[in-house]
C-alpha cells in the first residue's frame, strides 16, 4: 500500500422509533381463505420496494396455513381497499403485518370452528400450514383446498374477516417534550472501515459491519436488502451528495451533475440480525428501512479520525474537505481536534 | 410534427412502422411498440434504466435517435425473457432478491447480460466495472452483483440450475424464512407497469410552466398564445381551484398553483394538457409570465431575523420549535469533569429515487376523480384532494401505482392537484411524467442542518448533560417539516441514558427548494452529531468507543427524553455483538488506524487503484473506465 494510503476503522450507534411519530397509528386489512387453499388480502399497501408484498405474503401464509406463493395481496385502493396510510415512518411490517395478522387470525378461526364441527374435535386442536390442515392428537388431516369446499358447500360458511391494528402514540407535550412518541423502538450499529489516500483527499469505504435489532426478521434477506441499500444511501450522504443551491438556483440539476454511489463505490456490507421482539404486537417484528442508514454516517467520520487525525464534521466529507483538513492541521502541528 | 417510417428487428420480430421524426429510440420502444420494460430514469445516459442492445451492444436508448435504429437488430428486456420463461440472469435477480422498487432492473439485467456475453468468466471486479454505468438506488448494489456471479456459476456450468430454487421451505412457520420474492419476477422482466408506463383512451398529456425565479410577485400571465396551440385542451392556473388550495403532510401551506407569488425555482405556476406531449410543451413556452422579483431568503439564520418573510400571513418563518426539557442541565454542566462543545452540519441531498415523478388521472365510471400515482401516502393525499377539489372524500379516489423508489419523496402531493384539476376541466385522463431535471428541481429534499452540541461528562465517561440545539432549512414549503424536527428532536441524543438535556430544533422557510421527508426523518442529521461527539469524548477521556456507548446505554425500564418508560432496549446486546462481528480492537479514538490489527479482513472490498477506478468525464462527474 502506498504511503498516502490510510486506513481506519471507526463505529456509531443509533436508534429509531417505529411508525408514526407521537400520534396515533393504524392500519386495517381484510383477509379470506379462498377456493383451492389460497388466500385473498386486501389492505392500503403497494410495494415500495422494500419488500412488503413478500412479508405480508408469509405473515398471512403463516396465520392461514396456506403456501406463500398461494396469497393474493390487492391493489392499494382508496376506494376498494382498507386504510392502511402511508407507506413511509417504518411502519409496513409493524402496522400492516399486525393488521394481515389479525385479520387472517379471524379469518381462520371460522374455518377452524367449522372443521371443528365436521370432524367433531376441540377447535383449539385444529392447526394448518403450508396448504394442510389437521387435528393435533387424532388422524384427522386434509388439504386446505378440500376444507375450504367443505366450509363453504357444507356448512355455507365463508371465511373472511377484517381486523385493525393500532399503535398507542401521544403527542409531545409543548414544553418540555413529554409523551410517548412509539411503542416500539429499535437499536442498531455499525462499524465502518476506510481508506482515505492524503494526497488526493479520496475516502473509499471498504467494509460495513451492521448489527440492527428488528424485533423479529421475518424475511431475513429482505432486512439484509434494506441495510445494504441504506448504507449505500448513506455512502452517498457522507462522501459525495450535495444538492448545492446558489441563491435558490440549483447547480445540480441533473444526474450529471448530482452524484450518486455506484458500483465501485459500495463496501462489502455484513450483516448481523438482532432480535428483541416488541412485547406489544403479535407478531414481534419492529421494522429496518429508515434506522439501517442512521448509524453509517458518523461511524465513516469516526473512521476517517481513526485513519488520519482529521474530523469532518460538515457532511459530506469530499476530498477538497480532507485535503483542507489536513493542511489546517499541519499548520497547527496538532494532531487532535481539527 | 413530421414523421417517417422505421423498418428494423426488435426481439426478432421484423417491424415496419411510422413513428415521429423527433423520437429517440426510447420513446419508439415505449410509445410504439409498448415495449416499457426499458425505463426513463434520466433521458440523458447517466442512469442505465433504458439499456437496450443495438446489433448485440449495449447501448442506452435515451441517447440514439430512433432513426438511427433503422435496419438494426434491437433487443430489449422484453426479448431476454419472460416471468413464464427467464433467462438465468433473470432468475439469479430473483433467487438473490436484487430487485427492491425494481425501477432499474431491466436495465441492471441488460447490463449484466451484456457483461457476461462479452466476458462469460467475469470476475466480481470485472462485472463491478462492466456494470458502473447503471444506477440503482434501492439495493446499494450488493445482492445484484451475488445475483451476476450466480448467474455465471450456472452458464459456466459450476453450479447446477438448482440454486435458482434454494429459498428456505421450513417445516412450521413461515416467519424468519428467506421465502421468494413475490414481486421478482415481473419486476426483472420489465413486465410490471409504473405510473409511467400506463396508457388510456383519449389521454392527454400534461406539461408545467415553472417559476425560474426564487421569490417574485406574479403581475400578469398571458395565455392568449398557447390557448391558440393546436391540440391544446385545457389550461390550470390557481383560480381553477375549486375548494380550499393548500396541501403539505403536516402544514397545508403550499397550493396547488403558484398564488399571487413564487416562493421557490421550480414552484408549479400554469399546467396545460394536450393531445400530445409536444404540443403541450409548445403551450408552455408559449406563455407569458411578468413577474417582479423579491428580496429572497436563502440562509435560515437570516430567516430568523424575520426580516422578509416568505409567507406573510404566519407572520414568522419559523415553521416547527420542538423543545425537549429533561432535568437542569446548567447545574449537571458544573458538576461535569469534561465539557466538548462543537458544532456539525449537513448538506441537502436529493432523493435520487429512479422512477421519477408521474401519474394518470381522470373521472371512473361513477363519476368519481380518480389518480394513479406512485404516492406514499394515498390516504392523507384523498383527504388533502377532496378539500382542495371541493368534494365528498368518496368521489376522490387515489391508487398507488408501484413506486419505483420513494425514501420519502413520493410523500408530497406535488402533481396530483394539477392532474385532477385538468381531468375536472377536460372529461379527459390526463398523464404527467417529470423529466429528471424537472424532478430534481421542484420536489423537496433531506433537510440541511446545523447543529450546535455541548456535551458534560464525568472521567467515567457518564454523559451527565447535553444541550443540543439544530436549526433546519425547510425551504419554501412546509412539506414534512414539522415532522422532521420532532423526529430530530426525540432521536437526537441517541440511545442513551441522559438525566439532563436541554434539545431544542427549528425549521425555518426561505427561498431554497423546499425539504421534506427522506429516509431517516432528521434523526439522521442529530444523531449523527451525537456519535460524533461521543468519539471526541471518548478520545479526551482515553477509552474505547464501544464503551462509553456502553455505559451510558438504555437499558429496559429506563426513561427516554421524552420521559417515557422503556419496555425493552437492545443497544447493549446490539453493540456487543457488533463488537464481535467486526472483530473490533480495542483502544482510545486517537487516531490509531496505523497501528491496529483488526483491519483489511475478507469481509473488506478491494480498495481500487486511484485513478484506475474513476475518470472524469468533460462536465466534472465521475464515471467508471
Ligand atoms: S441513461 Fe437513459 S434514461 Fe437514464
Ligand atoms: S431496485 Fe434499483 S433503483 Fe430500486
Amino acid at each position: 500500500m502506498s504511503l498516502t494510503k490510510k486506513r481506519g476503522r471507526g463505529v456509531a450507534a443509533s436508534w429509531y422509533g417505529i411508525a408514526r411519530t407521537a400520534a396515533m397509528d393504524q392500519a386495517g386489512a381484510w383477509a379470506e381463505i379462498d377456493d383451492g387453499g389460497s388466500a385473498k388480502i386486501s389492505t392500503g399497501v403497494t410495494e415500495i420496494g422494500e419488500g412488503i408484498l413478500t412479508v405480508l405474503a408469509q405473515v398471512a401464509a403463516d396465520e392461514l396455513g396456506v403456501k406463500p406463493e398461494n396469497v393474493m395481496i390487492g391493489e392499494n385502493d382508496t376506494s376498494r381497499s382498507p386504510e392502511a396510510a402511508h407507506a413511509g415512518a417504518t411502519r409496513q411490517t409493524y402496522m400492516i403485518g399486525n393488521a394481515v395478522a389479525l385479520a387472517c387470525r379471524g379469518a381462520r378461526q371460522k374455518l377452524f370452528d367449522v372443521m371443528a364441527k365436521e370432524w367433531k374435535v376441540d377447535a383449539n386442536t385444529i392447526k394448518a400450514h403450508n396448504g394442510e390442515i389437521w387435528s393435533e392428537g387424532t388422524n384427522y388431516k386434509m388439504e386446505m383446498s378440500e376444507s375450504i369446499h367443505i366450509c363453504k358447500k357444507k356448512y355455507g360458511v365463508i371465511p373472511v374477516a377484517g381486523e385493525n391494528y393500532t399503535s398507542h402514540h401521544t403527542g409531545l407535550d409543548p414544553v418540555d417534550g413529554s409523551g410517548r412518541p412509539w411503542q416500539a423502538y429499535v437499536f442498531g450499529g455499525q462499524v465502518a472501515e476506510v481508506e482515505v489516500d492524503t494526497a488526493t483527499g479520496e475516502v473509499q469505504l471498504l467494509g460495513i459491519w451492521a448489527c440492527h435489532d428488528v424485533g423479529k426478521a421475518i424475511n431475513p434477506k429482505g432486512v439484509e436488502g434494506q441495510i445494504e441499500g441504506g448504507v449505500v444511501q448513506a455512502v452517498g450522504q457522507a462522501l459525495m451528495e450535495n444538492y448545492e443551491l446558489e441563491k435558490g438556483r440549483t447547480k445540480s440539476g441533473s444526474f450529471a451533475k448530482y452524484i450518486l454511489p455506484t458500483s465501485l463505490d459500495v463496501p462489502k456490507v455484513t450483516s448481523k440480525i438482532v432480535e428483541d421482539p416488541d412485547p406489544l404486537s403479535p407478531l414481534g417484528a419492529k421494522g429496518i428501512g429508515e434506522p439501517a442508514m442512521v448509524p453509517t454516517s458518523p461511524a465513516i467520520m469516526n473512521a476517517i479520525y481513526d485513519a488520519i487525525g482529521v474530523r469532518i464534521k460538515s457532511l459530506p466529507a469530499t476530498p477538497e474537505k480532507i485535503l483542507n483538513a489536513l493542511k489546517e492541521k499541519k499548520q497547527n502541528g496538532s494532531r487532535k481536534f481539527n | 410534427m413530421s414523421s417517417m417510417e422505421l423498418k428494423l428487428t426488435v426481439n426478432g420480430q421484423k417491424i415496419k412502422k411510422t413513428t415521429q421524426s423527433h423520437y429517440r429510440l426510447l420513446d419508439f420502444l415505449r410509445e410504439d411498440l409498448d415495449l416499457t420494460g426499458s425505463k426513463e430514469g434520466c433521458g440523458a445516459g447517466e442512469c442505465g434504466t433504458c439499456s437496450v442492445f443495438i446489433n448485440g451492444k449495449l447501448v442506452k436508448s435515451c441517447l440514439v435517435p430512433a432513426a438511427k435504429a433503422e435496419g438494426a437488430k434491437i433487443e430489449t428486456v422484453e426479448g431476454i425473457g419472460n416471468p413464464e420463461k427467464m433467462s438465468e440472469i433473470q432468475k439469479a435477480f430473483c433467487a438473490t432478491g436484487a430487485s427492491q422498487c425494481g425501477f432499474c432492473i431491466p436495465g441492471m439485467v441488460m447490463a449484466a447480460t451484456s457483461t457476461l456475453r462479452n466476458n462469460p468468466k467475469a470476475s466480481l471486479e470485472q462485472i463491478k466495472e462492466e456494470m458502473g454505468g447503471n444506477i440503482c438506488r434501492c439495493t446499494g448494489y450488493q445482492k445484484i452483483f451475488d445475483a451476476v456471479e450466480m448467474a455465471r456459476d450456472v452458464i459456466n456450468k459450476e453450479k447446477s440450475e438448482k440454486v435458482f430454487e434454494e429459498y428456505d421451505k421450513p417445516a412450521n412457520s413461515f416467519i424468519g424464512a428467506n421465502v421468494k420474492r413475490i414481486d421478482a419476477p415481473s419486476k426483472v422482466t420489465g413486465r410490471l407497469k409504473y405510473a409511467a408506463d400506463m396508457k388510456m383512451p383519449n389521454m392527454l398529456h400534461m406539461q408545467v410552466l415553472r417559476s425560474d425565479r426564487p421569490h417574485a410577485k406574479i403581475l400578469n400571465i398571458d395565455l392568449s398564445k398557447a390557448k391558440k396551440i393546436e391540440g391544446v385542451r385545457g389550461i390550470v392556473t390557481c383560480d381553477d381551484v375549486p375548494g380550499i388550495d393548500n396541501f403539505g403532510v403536516f402544514i397545508e401551506d403550499q397550493p396547488v398553483l403558484a398564488k399571487d407569488k413564487v416562493r421557490y425555482v421550480g414552484e408549479a405556476i400554469i399546467a396545460v394538457a394536450a393531445d400530445t406531449l409536444e404540443q403541450a410543451k409548445d403551450a408552455v413556452n408559449a406563455i407569458k409570465i411578468k413577474y417582479k422579483d423579491l428580496p429572497a431568503l436563502y440562509d435560515p439564520e437570516e430567516a430568523l431575523k424575520e426580516k422578509i418573510l416568505i409567507h406573510e400571513h404566519y407572520k414568522t418563518n419559523l415553521v416547527k420549535h420542538i423543545p425537549i426539557r429533561k432535568g437542569n442541565t446548567e447545574e449537571a454542566f458544573k458538576k461535569a469533569d469534561v465539557v466538548i462543545e462543537d458544532e456539525f452540519a449537513t448538506q441537502p441531498v436529493e432523493h435520487a429515487y429512479l422512477e421519477p415523478m408521474a401519474g394518470v388521472s381522470y373521472i371512473d365510471q361513477d363519476g368519481v376523480l380518480t389518480i394513479v400515482s406512485p404516492s406514499q401516502n394515498i390516504t392523507h393525499h384523498r383527504h388533502m384532494m377532496a378539500k382542495i377539489m371541493n368534494l365528498p372524500i368518496h368521489k376522490v379516489r387515489f391508487i398507488m401505482s408501484p413506486v419505483g423508489g420513494g425514501f420519502g419523496g413520493k410523500e408530497d402531493m406535488i402533481y396530483q392537484g394539477m392532474l385532477a384539476l385538468l381531468a375536472t376541466k377536460t372529461r379527459q385522463p390526463i398523464k404527467y411524467v417529470m423529466t429528471r431535471e424537472e424532478d430534481i428541481v421542484s420536489t423537496a429534499k433531506r433537510h440541511p442542518s446545523r447543529t450546535k452540541y455541548k456535551m458534560g461528562l464525568t472521567k467515567a465517561g457518564r454523559i451527565l448533560a447535553a444541550e443540543i440545539s439544530m436549526l433546519a432549512d425547510g425551504g419554501a414549503y412546509g412539506c414534512s417539516t414539522e415532522g422532521v424536527m420532532r423526529k430530530a428532536a426525540i432521536l437526537g441524543a441517541g440511545p442513551y441514558n441522559i438525566e439532563n438535556l436541554k434539545m431544542d430544533t427549528r425549521g425555518v422557510y426561505t427561498n431554497n427548494t423546499p425539504s421534506g421527508a427522506f429516509r431517516s426523518f432528521g434523526a439522521l442529521q442529530t444523531e449523527f452529531a451525537t456519535e460524533s461527539m461521543l468519539d471526541i469524548a471518548a478520545e479526551k477521556l482515553n477509552m474505547d468507543p464501544f464503551e462509553i456507548r456502553r455505559i451510558n446505554a438504555f437499558v429496559k425500564g429506563n426513561i427516554t427524553h421524552t420521559k417515557q418508560e422503556l419496555n425493552s432496549a437492545s443497544i447493549n446486546t446490539v453493540l456487543n455483538e457488533l463488537e464481535k462481528l467486526a472483530s473490533w480492537e480495542k483502544g482510545s479514538p486517537q487516531s490509531r488506524g496505523n497501528s491496529r490489527k483488526d483491519m483489511f479482513s475478507k469481509d473488506n472490498r478491494d480498495a481500487c487503484e486511484l485513478g484506475a477506478r474513476l475518470k472524469t468525464n468533460g462536465n466534472g462527474k465521475r464515471v467508471a473506465r
